[in-house]
């Protein structure tokens, strides 16, 4: 289905309404958890169940949701309202099932592995780290800690006239690798103090030019506590040179990675 | 035949092998870039940090991120077309095994 079709199919009342899952819980009795689905018009969120485990779910037109900001939102909403009280799964983006019946068929076909993930993450919630510096600063501050890098900027700044190309080249190299060093060390750092407070860790690409670490951390929800006093610890300590983006409680996005067997629905 | 055609054509017959293999080539790497939405993500999440940080206003992120969709769903188009998996939209549990996602 193209994008054109998929929002004809929106508004035509001929295609039947599907199910929109937003995680997988373990509950084996009916819930509501309020108007708050995606697609604009508040739409219920109730469970379908299957044994002991529930899909968490809203009535959908079969369509294609781009994971705008609204519809990410959304989608992440209604995570979060769950999580308050259950240990979830949470489903990927934009998942649609037909009916009720296929939604319970991907219960019954996955019911071990959602059990297994399930009892492995009972009780653990998921925080976000973001870390950025600012160039310059690092840069100043290598300058005055770095012996070589500051004989060489004072006698390239002595001899502006005469100070060879190779002199600024090497200048150039010299703090690079610097800043790669200290990128390093930093991340390390901060690595080695929040090992104590979570159970794991997980690393992404970084995004932009300014950032050196992407993270996200598993922690139990007894030590939530404890790793959010750490990262305040932490970012007081780099205060002058990195700006933390902290996030969370999330669900367990980045440490559950189960592969369902889905095939579209035509 | 054999060895010696091949040495007397060769100005002949090497650049239309060379224009072919070089065709295939330009084929897949179109192709596979039509068909990667990792670039277009990266551009959604980098212009996500944009406005966290403040680098840019709310009126220029909704311009933005329509521009991002309009891409992402040209390669949902493209990965259709060459009759690859695609996410969102309505699945099912497959009857073969075979993983769709």
């Amino acid at each position: 289905m193209t994008a054109a079709e998929s929002v004809s199919a929106a508004t035509d009342p001929a295609f039947a309404e599907g199910k929109y899952v937003y995680c997988i819980i373990r509950n084996d009795r009916s819930r509501e958890f309020g108007e708050i689905g995606i697609g604009g018009s508040g739409a219920r969120v109730y469970t379908v169940s299957h044994k002991d485990l529930a899909a968490v779910v809203s009535d959908t037109p079969i369509v294609i949701y781009d994971p705008t900001r609204e519809n990410v939102l959304a989608h992440e909403f209604v995570n979060e309202t769950v999580m308050r009280e259950f240990t979830l799964i949470p489903m990927s983006f934009g998942t649609i099932f037909r009916s009720e019946n296929d939604v319970k068929a991907l219960l019954n076909s996955t019911y071990q592995a959602f059990t297994d993930v399930l009892d492995k993450m009972q009780g653990k919630i998921e925080f976000g780290l973001k870390i950025l510096w600012d160039r310059d600063l690092v840069v100043a501050a290598i300058e005055r800690d770095n012996d070589e890098i500051r004989r060489l900027k004072d006698e390239i700044t002595r001899n502006a006239a005469s100070s060879t190309y190779f002199a600024r080249m090497q200048l150039g190299r010299l703090v690079e690798a610097a800043m790669e060093e200290a990128s390093n060390r930093y991340v390390n750092h901060i690595h080695e103090q929040l090992k104590e407070v979570s159970v794991a860790s997980r690393s992404s690409k970084v995004i932009g030019d300014r950032m050196i670490l992407n993270a996200a951390f598993l922690v139990e929800r007894k030590d939530e506590k404890a790793f959010d006093e750490k990262v305040k610890t932490i970012s007081l300590q780099y205060e002058d040179l990195l700006t933390f983006k902290y996030t969370g409680p999330w669900p367990p996005y980045n440490f559950v990675n189960i592969k369902l067997k889905l095939e579209k629905a035509t | 035949m054999g060895l010696l055609t091949n040495i007397l054509l060769a100005p002949f017959l090497g650049p239309v092998w060379g224009t072919k293999w070089t065709l295939e080539k330009v084929d897949r790497v179109v192709r596979d870039q039509l068909t990667d939405d990792t670039p277009v993500k990266e551009d959604l999440m980098a212009l996500q940090m944009q406005l966290e940080m403040g680098e840019i206003d709310d009126d220029e992120y909704v311009r933005r991120e329509a521009e991002i969709m309009q891409r992402l769903r040209e390669v949902r188009e493209w990965r259709e077309k060459f009759g690859m998996s695609t996410s969102g939209g309505p699945v099912r549990v497959a009857e073969s095994g075979e993983s769709d996602q």
